[in-house]
């Protein structure tokens, strides 16, 4: 109960209220992460109140996570990778003025996963943290799979199958480049010292949409976005109906993967979105502007921040890079991750707790009483619109490490994305490849030095065997329905 | 000479030197170039002292430079690189500024540096899981006889891959060597029973020692750790195999006698103060104070071992 009131005392409420504004800002703007917001706050909380820092960063992170969403479906400029899924949705929608809605939907499903997740965190923190203990190497490299089965899902809508595939392939060879972790060798460095820890999927992110979006927009010889629908509808379209189902699919999703070690949000969104096709009545929306995709997707990553902080806070071992950021606040002010942060420093890290539920609702708010405003940005002119989003693009890639060398990534994966996506390839596929391949890799190959040599290690565990079957689930149903037309088109020209 | 009798004495040598050389000095903001993240604990470990820097002298305003990535490689060369006028220093971390030179990638040099001290340091450990049968060194080489048993180290080439290379020559033993990406990965490894055993750094297990979440079987440096009194040394348990992790702080090699002088004594005020080993305690981070002289023993020292271990097994 004092926890409570900790949180709703005036200082408290306002630290919360300018981390989640902060956060939206930052999650949507290309270049900025809350890892990187997160990491560069964490000395500045020094000289706070421990509970004031800690909220404040934990408002970060839930905005920013919400705040990715927003330019991915007004742009098609995901800011996070995280929400790539939502781009793919999203901004068909804002194309044919139903951005309004998009919004809307995004911000709900965010909140709904995103205030999932932290009550789940509230409520069995120590005794999910035992469980995702239990998951190996073996059970990650299975994860990255499931996150790439996203692919066919990307596929059969947008592009063919195969240059889906293709695609994908070409993203984890790109990852190839830079340390092999499990030699120390260095693969296709080409003496750069600056490719040892490999391509930086954050600049090829913001080369692949935001920039090419830019150019894109840039090459068209008139601006089309049906205005008079705009108008009509921004405030009055209602949430589709059966959406909820969507939403707590996502939430659920959401808070298991983040909770398990990687980069959970990102797969988090796919897998989400990856499920929401496999269940929806109107399959064939999909790729054209379906919001039960924003609403999985979204309720998807958002659901990561509760997820990700149980194994951070309980164990020490962070979900997702933003919790590791997070975990150097807690230490700076001698809370050392584990049981201690429950009883001793339980006035801290209650309070922090409780206080991520408000922040979810004040990028409820600010999402709902923005939508219809925000939504009028897909109005500006390219004149202006491109110039400024790319000079983000420029700035965000090089803010990321100080480094001018990830502004010559992002203009190679501009240029280079710009080709591919011509010839009918998926980009969304491509970054897949280049964030889950290394994943993939890491626990594939440690999986095997466990298993000394043996593949079985892969089908041994209860949880293994499950992820086999939700794998199986996500690749074979659309693999039959692609071979089946494929068949019946060969049969028809014959 | 005792430790705080040199450090009295930089001091009074700074103090004297402050008459003297150049008044335009510092004449900006001096950048402290930190090799690794924000907010990780190097990064933490250089604004502790910037805090403490900035009261102790008027006139001086340090700015964090933070160049991440490649095992610190990035940011040793950005301050090898940087001009030596004392506006630039910068922290190194072991092994990897020796491991940079002798696997050949480095462009540095340890003479191209101006060692000002050694701050802190991580000392190795082994850690088991929970259950593990595993108790003492003599256990360890016992189980590694087989060739089985699976132990992680963070990556290739780093002071847990050192420490393991080490043991397995002492002990005339073979791990099935567990390469992670990060402590995270290995501590996932030992909490989930997932490895057999874990050589990585005390602030990374130290928690979960005390609470019984883990096994801390061994220390690897010379005397045992005042923050774990109860674990005994590798060495007194009868493998000689030490290893830590340090962090100093550097400047580029060719600085003014004077600057550098000044830079010494900021550096050794701020480590004798009694502020900055409450706000290091705090921290989770252990204080190893030593001046330039005898931490550059050390490199050399450290580099000549390293460079054993790479003609054994090259990466």
């Amino acid at each position: 109960m004092e926890h409570i009131q900790t949180v709703f005392s005036f200082s408290s409420l306002l630290t919360i209220i300018i981390g989640t504004i902060a956060g939206v800002a930052v999650g949507g703007m290309p270049g900025l992460t809350a890892t990187m917001a997160v990491g560069l706050l964490v000395p500045f909380t020094y000289t706070m109140d421990p509970t004031l820092g800690l909220m404040l960063l934990g408002g970060i992170y839930c905005g920013a996570m919400y705040g990715g969403s927003i330019p991915a479906i007004l742009l098609n400029t995901p800011g996070t990778p995280a929400a790539v899924a939502t781009a793919i949705e999203g901004y068909p929608m804002a194309k044919s003025g139903r951005g309004a809605l998009a919004l809307k939907v995004s911000v709900i499903a965010s909140f709904v996963g995103g205030t999932f997740s932290v009550l789940i965190l509230l409520l069995f923190a120590p005794v999910l943290a035992q469980q995702a203990l239990k998951f190996g190497p073996a059970e990650t490299f299975l994860l990255a799979i499931m996150g790439l089965a996203g692919i066919i899902s990307i596929a059969d809508e947008n592009s063919s199958l195969i240059k889906a595939i293709i695609a994908g392939l070409i993203g984890m060879i790109i990852a190839v480049i830079g340390t092999d972790d499990m030699s120390g060798s260095l693969r296709y460095t080409m003496g750069v010292i600056e490719l040892i820890d490999g391509v930086d999927f954050m600049p090829a992110l913001i080369g692949l949409f935001s920039m090419i979006q830019m150019l894109e927009l840039a090459g068209q010889k008139t601006h089309k976005i049906d205005t008079s629908v705009l108008n009509q509808t921004s405030k009055k379209e209602k949430l589709p109906k059966g959406i909820s189902k969507y939403i707590a699919l996502g939430s659920g999703t959401g808070t298991v993967i983040g909770v398990l070690p990687g980069e959970g949000a990102t797969i988090a969104a796919f897998i989400s979105y990856n499920f929401s096709k496999r269940i929806s009545k109107v399959k064939e929306l999909f790729g054209k502007g379906n919001p039960e995709g924003i609403a999985a997707a979204e309720s998807g990553n958002n659901g990561c921040v509760g997820g990700s902080l149980v194994p951070t806070i309980t164990l020490g071992i962070p979900g997702n890079s933003v919790a590791a950021a997070l975990m150097g606040a807690f230490i700076i002010h001698g809370m050392i991750p584990g049981p201690e942060l429950f009883n001793e420093y339980a006035d801290r890290t209650y309070p922090f707790i409780i206080s991520m539920f408000v922040a979810n609702g004040v990028f409820l708010i600010v999402g709902l009483t923005l939508a219809p405003y925000l939504a009028r940005v897909a109005l500006v002119p390219p004149a202006i619109m491109v110039p400024v989003v790319a000079t983000f693009a420029v700035l965000g890639s090089y803010a990321l490490n100080n480094a001018v060398f990830d502004v010559y990534v992002m203009i190679v994966f501009a240029l280079g994305g710009l080709i591919i996506k011509r010839i009918g390839f998926s980009l969304e596929a491509l970054i897949l490849g280049l964030i889950l391949g290394p994943i993939a890799e890491g626990g594939f190959s440690q999986g095997m030095i466990i298993g000394h040599g043996s593949p079985w290690i892969f089908f041994e565990s209860t949880i293994a065997k499950i992820m086999w079957v939700i794998i199986f689930i996500l690749l074979v149903p659309p693999l039959y329905s692609y071979l089946k037309t494929f068949v019946f088109n060969k049969e028809k020209n014959a | 000479m005792s430790f705080i009798k040199k450090i009295a004495a930089t001091m009074m040598a700074a103090g004297l030197a402050t008459s003297v050389y150049a008044a335009d000095y510092p004449s900006k903001p001096i950048s402290v170039v930190v090799p690794s993240k924000a907010g990780g604990s190097t990064d933490r470990t250089a604004r502790l002292f910037i805090d403490l820097a900035e009261q102790n002298n008027a006139g001086f305003e340090f700015v964090v430079k933070n160049i991440p990535g490649s095992g610190g490689q990035k940011g040793f060369e950005a301050i090898a690189r940087a001009k030596a006028d004392g506006h630039t220093i910068g922290l190194n971390f072991t092994p990897q500024l020796v491991a940079h030179i002798v696997s050949g990638r480095a462009k540095y040099t340890l003479d191209d540096f101006h060692i000002m001290g050694n701050v802190a340091q991580d000392p190795g450990i082994i850690a088991v899981p929970k259950d593990s049968p595993i108790k003492t060194m003599a256990d360890l080489a016992e189980a590694a006889k087989s060739g089985e048993l699976t132990v992680a180290v963070n990556g290739i080439g780093s002071d847990d891959f050192l420490a393991a290379k080490s043991f397995e020559a002492v002990a005339g033993v073979e791990f099935n060597l567990l390469p992670t990406k990060g402590s995270t990965e290995q501590k996932a490894g030992v909490l989930g029973g997932h490895v057999d055993a874990s050589f990585m750094n005390l602030s990374q297990m130290i928690k979960q020692h005390s609470v019984g979440d883990a096994h801390i079987i061994a220390v690897l440096t010379a005397e045992r750790d005042e923050n774990l009194s109860d674990v005994a040394t590798a060495l007194e348990q009868g493998y000689d195999v030490q290893m830590s992790a340090t962090r100093g702080f550097v400047a580029p090699a060719g600085l003014d006698a004077e600057i550098a002088a000044k830079l010494d004594g900021i550096l050794a005020e701020v480590l004798a103060s009694e502020e900055f080993k409450a706000n290091a305690a705090q921290g989770n981070i252990f204080l190893l104070p030593q001046s330039g002289t005898d931490y550059r023993a050390y490199l050399e020292g450290l580099q000549a071992e390293t460079e054993k271990v790479f003609e054994a097994a090259p990466w």
